[in-house]
């Protein structure tokens, strides 16, 4: 499948470019942001890049899960819920632990929320209830759950666990090479898997036109199960991200339905159609880092922080209908 | 002549959705070596069955045989393993994949789908293209070629010509006797009667979920005169007619109606030009184009594929604006901002695709209403004479209304009079008709006929596009033939035929 892009060459870049080119807009103003961003500090560098990266991993993991499930003709209003399961089990399994231990409740809590949202995806593919309102049901659940497992914020983990997703076992400083390889490997592998693989198709297809889908003899419901799947996964690395991050677990409700809104907003701004079907998950990688940049951008520029949620709804706002106004003049010289 | 085992049977097979029965008691029967037409008006249960067959729907009771063995179909996958290849009404390919992805997502060899498109001429299209940016009518091709990929012992094709050229149409053909003599079958579901006399070897009429017929020409003529070279011809469109609407058929009503509004007549109403185009273009797509309809006429429209009939119905309806030239209404010049406009100065679009203009999860009435909330000021208010209008326009058109509640689930025939029926209800002045009959039953397209006919002789002014070049002769009291963008001739509709009209739609000049 890689040969067979190589030969065709040029042509298959440039028309790809062209096909997503939201999504290279979208690391576009990223790349931009961080250029700005570096001007607008005295110093920038291997402390700032870190910090972002860093910080940005939950959202981005969830970005990711999002992404898949929209990208299936879905959402998941639950994927905070299932971040602070996670979160909240994590810190309460693994205080105190060896690393290896420490390893192997990760495994553990990727494995059975994977399993848990494709469950979820089962449960409507079957009730025919839309995904919205069993997500929003679920959500409601698993964030009481894990009240449940962690009544107040605490709990702990091994400092190597710290370092794997930071780069410092303290959490604090270290190098930016852990988070942007802990970003990039996630992101990577599922926007091959979504690419390349025939389930990763089926989960554009279903997304697209799930008639012509189940007409053409694809299985939806499995396609289906497979996208919640990959999206119970990445909220359950949300979690354990978080946990790396802080040091404890905090099961606080609001917690889980911000991280909820905002995978949405990272779905939207990275070029992912809400109706299913199109864009790419890269793109959501990058919307969801921009996301998180603009807190420190605006306090850079002496912006109040209780402002930054204006911002960042116009910047969404912004965005796409910038977006719209690409297309429609592209439609109208065609 | 052994009776060997058909290729493909079903027996009392049944299926309701909800309360709506679709197939009451279906038994139906494919031989090798033939090609059998499934005939049937709207709601007569043909869909069902082809569903049915291809692995869809399960049946609810009835058995099904593949080569005499019992079959039960649970996922189209089941049927495709069996060796039975369906092209459904709807195209099977995903819409923002590229032809390549829909490939390897089905799991199609692609060098046998290339020469199956080669054989459409299609040998070089480009395969990492998106389905959505190609037109309907590759499409249609694009799935045909992906189900004979899989070398099926069946071809159910559900009323592929409809979205067909002549030219891809006639390919179809050639390859279903090609088929045939493979010892293999095809299974062809259309409206064009015409199709069905010319190539089909058997016919089963579906009527209400049931089989009430089986025209078997060569049996008949076998033991009548001893020869067995009978075929569908010696049927006629007439009996196959009748079979198919039973005991009401209508045929005088349209024949009637045709007459009493003949072209002269309709003439001498008004000669006022209700609608005009003058010099319109877009782009390199549409050229130049003008030509004026009057008051209670029907004009015509013709082309091959892709020739920018599509392009110029938007320019006409308001959807588009055009590069250079005007659209006149009522002699005035209207610079149109989008169809709310168009619709405000009565001209109305009834487009290609019915399922685009219809509100598809609302009822039967909704829809039929839609067109009343254009004007702000009615926002709050409740027509008093809606009902009856409404009413009024079910009863006119006869729709169905079994499945009222919503209208996705209305046959096709039924839908279309929707889109029609709401510029009843709403009121207009000038009728933009794309392709309105295309995949329709007999019995409805008479009515759609009449109807047309009859709003003409109201004074309305109404521009028909139709693939079907017969309807020209039926409805229409002048025709325009487009090529490459431009009108390139003008027929009286009395005398186009056939011929002379293929002839101007291949950019040829008449033979005289």
């Amino acid at each position: 499948m890689i040969s067979a892009v190589r030969s065709a060459g040029a042509v298959v870049w440039s028309r790809g470019l062209a096909r997503h080119s939201w999504t290279v807009g979208v690391w576009l103003l990223l790349s931009v942001l961080l250029v700005w961003y570096a001007t607008l500090i005295p110093v920038f560098g291997q402390f700032q890049v870190t910090s972002i990266s860093k910080n940005s991993l939950p959202l981005v993991y969830l970005a990711i899960g999002q992404a898949i499930i929209v990208i299936a003709g879905g959402i998941d209003l639950s994927l905070g819920g299932l971040l602070l399961l996670s979160n909240a089990l994590a810190a309460r399994f693994m205080e105190d632990q060896p690393f290896a231990m420490v390893l192997l409740v990760a495994l553990l809590l990727i494995a059975g929320l994977a399993l848990l949202n494709a469950l979820v995806g089962y449960v409507i593919s079957i009730s025919g209830v839309p995904d919205i309102v069993v997500t929003l049901a679920t959500g409601y659940i698993w964030s009481g759950i894990a009240l449940w497992v962690l009544p107040s914020p605490g709990g702990g983990t091994a400092p190597e666990f710290r370092w794997l997703f930071t780069g410092a076992e303290s959490g604090i400083g270290g190098t930016y090479v852990m988070p942007i390889l802990m970003m990039l490997v996630p992101a990577l592998v599922v926007f091959f898997l979504s690419r390349q693989t025939r389930i990763g198709l089926a989960i554009y297809a279903i997304g697209s036109d799930d008639t012509a889908a189940r007409l053409a003899g694809l299985d939806v419901r499995r396609a289906k199960m497979a996208s919640y799947a990959i999206g119970g996964a990445l909220a359950a690395l949300a979690g354990l991200a978080t946990v790396a991050l802080t040091g404890t677990g905090d099961p606080r409700f609001s917690v889980g339905a911000n991280a909820t809104l905002n995978s949405v907003a990272a779905v939207v701004l990275g070029g992912i159609a809400l109706v299913g079907g199109t864009g790419l998950v890269l793109g959501a990688v990058a919307a969801g880092v921009i996301l998180i940049m603009l807190n420190p951008i605006l306090s850079a520029m002496g912006i109040d922080p209780n402002n930054a949620q204006i911002i960042q709804g116009l910047l969404i706002a912004g965005v796409m209908m910038v977006g719209g106004l690409v297309t429609l003049l592209r439609e109208r010289s065609a | 002549m052994t009776a060997s085992r058909p290729l493909l049977e079903t027996v009392n097979i049944a299926k309701s959705y909800g309360s709506v029965v679709a197939l009451e008691a279906a038994d139906f029967a494919v031989r090798r070596g033939e090609i059998h037409a499934l005939l049937g008006a709207n709601g007569a249960g043909k869909s069902t069955l082809v569903k049915i067959l291809a692995g869809v729907h399960l049946a609810d009771s009835g058995e099904l045989f593949v080569d005499g063995t019992p079959m039960q179909f649970h996922a189209p996958v089941d049927a495709m393993a069996v060796g039975i290849g369906t092209v459904f009404q709807d195209p099977a390919l995903i819409p923002d994949l590229t032809l390549k992805q829909n490939l390897q997502l089905s799991e199609i060899d692609e060098p046998a789908f290339v020469s199956w498109l080669g054989w459409f001429d299609l040998g070089q299209l480009d395969l990492d293209a998106l389905v959505h940016e190609l037109p309907l009518e590759t499409l249609r091709v694009v799935d045909l070629a992906r189900a004979l990929a899989r070398d099926p012992q069946v071809l159910l094709l559900d009323e592929i010509t409809a979205a067909l050229t002549a030219d891809q149409a006639e390919r179809v053909f050639a390859l279903l006797a090609h088929w045939k003599e493979l010892g293999r079958a095809g299974v062809l579901i259309t409206h064009r009667l015409a199709e069905v006399l010319r190539i089909c070897d058997r016919a089963t009429i579906l009527r209400d979920g049931r089989n009430v017929a089986l025209f078997e020409p060569g049996k008949e003529a076998d033991a009548s005169n001893g020869s067995s070279t009978g075929t569908m011809q010696d049927v006629g469109e007439h009996e196959l007619v009748e079979a198919m609407l039973g005991a009401e058929v209508r045929e005088e009503r349209f024949e009637e109606s045709g007459s009493e509004t003949s072209a002269s007549e309709v003439r001498s109403i008004a000669d006022e030009i209700a609608f005009a185009a003058r010099g319109l273009s877009s782009g390199e797509v549409v050229r130049d184009i003008s030509f004026e309809v009057r008051r209670g006429e029907i004009l015509g429209l013709v082309a091959l594929e892709g020739q920018g009939q599509e392009r110029l119905f938007s320019l006409l309806s308001g959807d588009r604006r055009p590069t250079a030239g005007e659209i006149q209404v009522g002699g005035a010049q209207r610079g149109w901002g989008g169809p709310y406009d168009a619709v405000s100065d009565g001209v109305v679009l009834i487009p290609g695709d019915r399922l685009l203009s219809l509100l598809p999860n609302l009822p039967v009435r909704q829809n039929l209403v839609v067109p009343l909330f254009n004007r702000i000021r009615e926002w709050l208010r409740i027509p008093q004479d809606e009902r009856k209008r409404v009413l009024n326009a079910i009863d006119r058109l006869s729709i169905d209304t079994r499945a009222a509640s919503q209208v996705r689930r209305l046959s096709g025939g039924n839908q279309q009079k929707i889109a029609i029926g709401r510029w009843l209800v709403a009121g207009f002045r000038t009728l933009l008709c794309f392709d309105p009959t295309r995949g329709i039953d007999v019995q409805t397209k008479r009515e759609i006929y009449a109807l047309l006919r009859e709003l003409a002789g109201n004074g309305a002014a109404i521009l028909l596009y139709t693939s079907e070049l017969a309807e020209i002769q039926l409805v229409c009291d002048r025709v325009l033939v487009m090529h490459d963008g431009r009108i390139v001739d003008e027929q009286e509709a009395a005398r186009a035929t056939e011929s002379t009209l293929l002839t101007a739609a291949h950019g040829l000049e008449a033979a005289v």
